[in-house]
């Protein structure tokens, strides 16, 4: 099959998604609502941590909500894509990954576009306002290249983030278990990225820049956006956010792949 | 499901009761069950130690960054602080070994916990019990040697005298009980709710803000300070904690061991009005 009609079966199967989860409509609103108040309450307590002490390193309330917002955005595509790849252990241990590969398409395609999370909704409308509160804060002039870079730093993000669900999922090949490993490791990690990495010991810094490139999701772009400094790492370091999102994804896809080829069906 | 048949549940209740072991052995039971099942999930244990230690590597150098290295800020010491962000997220893992919340409306959800009523115990006492169960197993196993660990590399400040241990002891079981009794509330919720989405991240939300656990009460601007001190939250993180690290000292320990007792007392009864109109409609609705 060619990308296009690739591209194409791609929108046919999201509208269907989206059709079906817009049936229970009461359920969609409150998630979205819910997700909202979770993040709000972050920036809250960012905002009290703040009201004393003015500064987290040399981060001020409104360039961290900048960064929390990026994180948040870049998240919301990701939910959106491949959030439903951390219960891939659910579909080998009941048998039902096992119809991913009997169809004429790429099994990873296939379980990529099986789901189409629209509620990320939340994310977005809640990074947008954010965003938009902080460039008058902060008097943010956005010219054309700040926005390109802006898009590149978000299509980096998602593809990082999006590249360690994928390496989650693919654990279940060889443990039949994902969803535990995106609670232990990737949660807690993002949490970490919603701070400045600068306040973080030197070793966390060095795993976030170069084993998970989560510091290119948000930290190492705000940077770059915000004039800030990076002790450790050149100031540019943001500029690559794109490039290490294609590599790590790459990465990412080649071992699903490869737990893939080993995979046998539990029989269930 | 009509008066008869509510009778006839009613009588399965009182026969079972007067022949079933006598009460406190059968609760002691479903704590051993627990401890035992907490020992097949080994795994579950491992990595809620793993993301415990992240959380408190991120708070201990949030906390780290915002001193800046100052030995204090508003009157509390930098060795204070640290001390109770890592005696608060020793008390997170406690509290996090219970039943969570999303597993309450799981029961709910899918009819388990109706199924239950049916049975000679209390609902809510028994999961109390089994979270005793669980709780013991991952302090014993994962929590206790992990914090002995820390507090003899790091340098936190301990309280000297023994009392001060005890006070906090029981102060933090208490904050344990009030936790249990909160969020088994917003678990029952459910039964009211279609959809309960808002309510988890209200409920997160007001844990890790209002309950003082990532940030002291201390350093909240008043008008918030005031809310948290209205609300029951605080006396889950905040209050244990104050007396560990000696902010909470002398008479002031009975007073906060006081309102402790008071919030353990009100939310025990909110607890106790809501499971029986949840259990009321599950009886009315037939499950």
């Amino acid at each position: 099959m060619t990308i296009a009609k690739y591209i194409k079966l791609y929108f046919k199967l999201v509208s269907a998604g989206i059709r079906a989860q817009l049936q229970y409509r009461f359920a969609f609103v409150m998630r979205i609502i819910g997700m909202i108040t979770a993040y709000t309450g972050t920036a809250v307590t960012m905002w009290v941590m703040l009201y004393q002490f003015q500064t987290l390193g040399d981060w001020n309330f409104f360039e961290m909500l900048f960064l929390f917002a990026l994180s948040i955005l870049s998240w919301g595509f990701c939910i959106i894509l491949f959030f439903h790849f951390r219960s891939l252990d659910t579909y080998i241990l009941n048998g039902t990954f096992d119809r991913f590969l009997v169809r004429p398409l790429n099994p990873f395609f296939h379980f990529m576009a099986m789901k189409f999370d629209i509620a990320s909704f939340g994310q977005f409308l809640f990074s947008i306002v954010v965003f938009v509160i902080v460039s008058f804060q902060l008097q943010l002039e956005w010219t054309l290249g700040k926005l390109l870079f802006l898009l590149g730093a978000i299509v980096g993000g998602v593809l990082i983030q999006g590249g360690l669900l994928v390496i989650i999922s693919a654990f279940a090949f060889w443990t039949t278990k994902s969803e535990q490993f995106y609670w232990v490791a990737m949660f807690p990690a993002r949490n970490l990225t919603y701070y400045p990495l600068a306040i973080y010991p030197k070793f966390i810094q060095w795993i976030t820049a170069f084993v998970i490139p989560f510091g290119f999701v948000n930290y190492f772009p705000t940077t770059v956006i915000l004039n800030k400094e990076t002790p450790y790492f050149p100031d540019y370091m943001g500029y690559f956010s794109p490039l290490v999102g294609v590599l790590f994804f790459g990465l990412a896809y080649f071992i699903w792949m490869l737990g893939l080829s080993r995979y046998k069906s539990t029989g269930s | 499901m009509n008066m008869l048949e509510y009778e006839i549940v009613l009588k399965i209740k009182i026969i079972y009761g007067v022949q079933g072991m006598s009460s406190w052995s059968m609760y002691w039971t479903f704590t051993k069950k627990a401890f035992l099942r907490s020992s097949v999930y080994r795994f579950e244990v491992w990595s809620r130690t793993g993301s415990n230690i992240i959380f408190l590597l991120m708070w201990g150098s949030i906390w780290t960054a915002l001193y800046a290295g100052r030995d204090e800020a508003g009157g509390v010491t930098f060795t204070a602080m640290l001390t109770y962000i890592v005696v608060s997220q020793f008390l997170d893992g406690v509290n996090e070994a219970g039943t969570p919340l999303w597993e309450i409306q799981e029961k709910v959800r899918t009819g388990d916990i109706s199924l239950e009523l049916m049975r000679p115990f209390d609902v809510p006492l028994r999961y109390l019990f089994a979270d005793f169960g669980s709780v013991a197993f991952y302090m014993i196993t994962a929590l206790l040697p992990l914090y002995l660990v820390i507090f003899y590399f790091l340098d936190l400040a301990l309280p000297t005298n023994w009392l001060t241990w005890v006070y906090f002891i029981i102060s933090a079981c208490i904050g344990f009980l009030i936790r249990y009794c909160v969020e088994m509330t917003f678990g029952l919720l459910t039964f009211f709710l279609v959809e309960t989405g808002g309510i988890e991240d209200i409920f997160y939300f007001a844990m890790s803000l209002l309950s003082g656990s990532v940030i002291p009460l201390w350093f909240f601007p008043s008008w918030l300070e005031t809310i948290a001190v209205y609300l029951p939250f605080q006396a889950i993180f905040f209050m244990p904690i104050s007396i560990f690290i000696g902010e909470t000292t002398g008479g002031e320990v009975f007073t906060s061991l006081g309102l402790q007792l008071f919030w353990l007392f009100v939310c025990y009864l909110v607890l106790r009005m809501v499971w029986n109109r949840a259990s009321h409609k599950v009886v009315v609705q037939g499950g």
